[in-house]
């Protein structure tokens, strides 16, 4: 059983240091690795004077590019599972050891949901993940109910698919297509912190297109896509 | 409009449709890239069997027939996309250039260090 933290980091210069020396003191069984993201502070140079284990990327390729490095290293060192990290602390640590038990039960993907066992506050900025859990409950007859989520861990073969393909992003739109494709997918209750420091990526523009995008992509690309033969992957050999 | 050009929309516009999500499939595109034609395409669609749209658009802006509106309307949209791509084309060349610099640039520190072994 081996887990790869893998920890995005576009311009986290204030939380890379807190979040990564907490999985370093008080997480030593698990390996991780930080993907800079071509970050036009000094992410980069932080995490080299540390010592961290850093992919650092010369250009910035976005969340997706920089997540599909992480899973690419994971492919190559043969973990057996990865987990999506943020770098600006708004994921917990101490859910990583349930995710991942849960996804050692045979899952392909495990997401940390803020809703399982908590109802979903009727606000603004849960409309876009309520809208997303109704497009994937549509299409694919799943509930998700978390489905913006970005805490989840991924098993082998999905670290082999995620690695190599060219449209499967860390985004529910993919979560959509995964279980058309036949992967089983599971949600345990997390909780999540505000982000501390440093902005946020998404304003609410940014949100709202996002949004339209995944609903597009949810109800009428991923549904005329042919689905991925799962069983056909098979991980290849250590060394 | 007449009901030909009705019929051409509906048939490119499915065509369209039907093309780009086989090249999706195949990995070929971007999924970020396909839905602005995913979209123009619906559009097309709904444009060509719902003819009173253009009709009513051309009433508000005083255009004679609904076949100028389209003019129009597919000339400004293609001029925005084409725009936007110049942007990415232009991104894209820094990219390029920023990481064979940097390749070249890290290689040449490679060598500078076999040298100093031997």
């Amino acid at each position: 059983m081996k887990l790869l933290i893998i920890i995005p980091a576009y311009n986290e210069r204030e939380n890379i240091e807190r979040v990564v020396d907490n999985l370093i003191q008080n997480y030593p069984q698990f390996s991780y690795v930080v993907v800079n993201d071509g970050s036009k502070d000094d992410t980069a140079a932080i995490c080299r004077k540390r010592g961290y284990n850093l992919i650092d990327l010369p250009v910035n390729l976005g969340l997706a590019g920089g997540f599909q490095a992480g899973m690419l290293y994971a492919e190559k060192h043969g973990f057996d599972y990865a987990i999506q990290y943020d770098a600006d602390g708004q994921h917990r640590a101490e859910f990583i050891e349930p995710m991942l038990n849960e996804c050692e039960k045979g899952f392909d993907i495990v997401i940390g949901s803020r809703f399982v066992s908590k109802k979903k506050p009727l606000s603004m900025r849960m409309l876009g993940s309520r809208m997303l859990s109704a497009a994937i409950r549509l299409t694919t007859f799943r509930k998700i109910k978390d489905p913006t989520s970005g805490m989840r861990v991924y098993n082998r073969r999905m670290i082999r698919l995620f690695a190599h393909h060219t449209n499967l992003s860390p985004e529910p739109d993919s979560v959509a297509y995964m279980i058309k494709s036949g992967a089983k997918v599971s949600e345990v209750q997390v909780e999540m912190d505000e982000r501390i420091a440093g902005v946020s990526y998404l304003n609410i523009p940014r949100s709202m297109f996002y949004m339209l995008r995944m609903v597009i992509s949810i109800l009428f690309i991923q549904v005329f896509r042919s689905p991925v033969r799962l069983k056909d992957i098979r991980p290849e050999e250590k060394g | 409009m007449s009901d030909t050009l009705r019929i051409v929309l509906i048939v490119a516009s499915v065509l369209c449709l039907l093309y780009m999500l086989r090249k999706i499939s195949q990995s070929k595109v971007r999924i970020d890239d396909a839905i602005f034609w995913i979209v123009g395409s619906f559009v097309l669609v709904i444009i060509s069997i719902f003819p009173q749209i253009p009709s009513w658009c051309c009433d508000l802006l005083g255009i004679q027939t609904p076949v100028n509106f389209l003019f129009l309307f597919m000339i400004f949209i293609l001029l925005v996309k084409l725009f936007y791509m110049t942007i990415r084309v232009s991104q894209l060349e820094s990219k390029v250039k920023e990481l064979s610099q940097r390749y070249a640039l890290d290689h040449m520190d490679e060598k500078e260090e076999e040298t100093d072994e031997t």
